[in-house]
């Protein structure tokens, strides 16, 4: 894949790119879209080893989500539920977002179940290709969509 | 695994907008320039070490055959120097110190032209590098 080929691709792909990693920070515009640009430009280094049979977003969402997770780990986030609460008030905060309740209770989930509760609700993936996106067996990413679930649910009131 | 109604609303309903690509796109394109920038860099280095070591590697192939050739037309019944108290290993080096001269002179020859060749290189990225910084200043 050259780079005008890349390009293309991902002027097709980054709306969905930016909208996953804007749910996995919760609603930091800033800070999804500062990873959005970490991952392309790794896909970019990465992209001669892309097969062009493959699925381009999921690869990229695959990126996208090992880049998310670095950058947790570096971080190391011990954020409370009132922290969030501050974050979510703030101006960096997507303003799109009508019921910021949703990013909040995203938040009290650990990264992984975030990851799979995003892909599998916001980006309709299957249950499989999230397995694949997550490098985690379909068992793990069940369990992870489970308990996402629940803890949404009660957060949410739903 | 199905899917619960009233989040999949919620996560629907809430799907966020993005209505500056173009800026994404270009801030992009940027970074991709800047990498695409350094991945030439490495290439341009890589590339230049692999001439120095070609170079040091004839280098050393010349000064070790003319060490060699020197060794060879120089009688050999007779040692560089002489020890006035030849114990085991200096008695060693005494037989030996027509090839252990060659050795040594090879080895510093070849030290030599990496330095030499290497000096030379860094003072041209230097030269090269000033003159981007008052290009760039310049365009400033």
């Amino acid at each position: 894949m050259n780079r005008e080929t890349f390009i293309e691709c991902v002027e097709r792909e980054q709306e969905a790119l930016r909208g996953f990693l804007l749910a996995l920070c919760c609603g930091n515009r800033d800070e999804a879209d500062d990873l959005a640009q970490d991952a392309l430009v790794k896909a970019y280094l990465a992209c001669s080893g892309f097969r062009d049979g493959g699925k381009f977003r999921s690869w990229l969402f695959k990126i996208a989500h090992n880049t998310f997770l670095s950058h947790k780990r570096s971080l190391q986030t011990t954020e409370s539920i009132d922290e969030a609460r501050m974050l979510v008030s703030s101006s960096a905060t997507d303003s799109d977002f009508e019921h910021q309740s949703l990013y909040l209770a995203l938040r009290t989930l650990p990264p992984k179940e975030r990851s799979a509760i995003t892909l599998f609700y916001l980006n309709g993936y299957s249950v499989k290709e999230i397995a694949a996106i997550t490098e985690t067996s379909q068992d793990a990413v069940k369990q992870q969509l489970s308990r996402g679930r629940d803890k949404l649910r009660e957060r949410l009131k739903l | 695994m199905t899917k619960d109604k009233a989040l999949e609303e919620l996560f629907l309903a809430q799907k966020p907008t993005f209505d500056d690509g173009a800026e994404f796109m270009a801030k992009l394109t940027k970074r991709l320039d800047a990498v695409e920038y350094f991945k030439q860099y490495q290439e341009r280095v890589l590339r230049r070490n692999r001439i120095v070591m070609v170079a040091a590697f004839v280098v050393g192939i010349l000064s070790g055959a003319v060490s060699t050739a020197w060794l060879l037309s120089s009688p050999i019944d007779t040692s560089l120097f002489d020890i006035q108290a030849p114990t085991g290993l200096l008695l060693w080096i005494v037989r030996n110190s027509r090839i252990l001269a060659c050795v040594c002179l090879s080895t510093l020859m070849v030290f030599c032209t990496i330095a030499f060749v290497n000096n030379i290189l860094d003072i041209m990225d230097m030269r090269l590098k000033i003159k981007e910084m008052r290009i760039r200043a310049e365009k400033r």
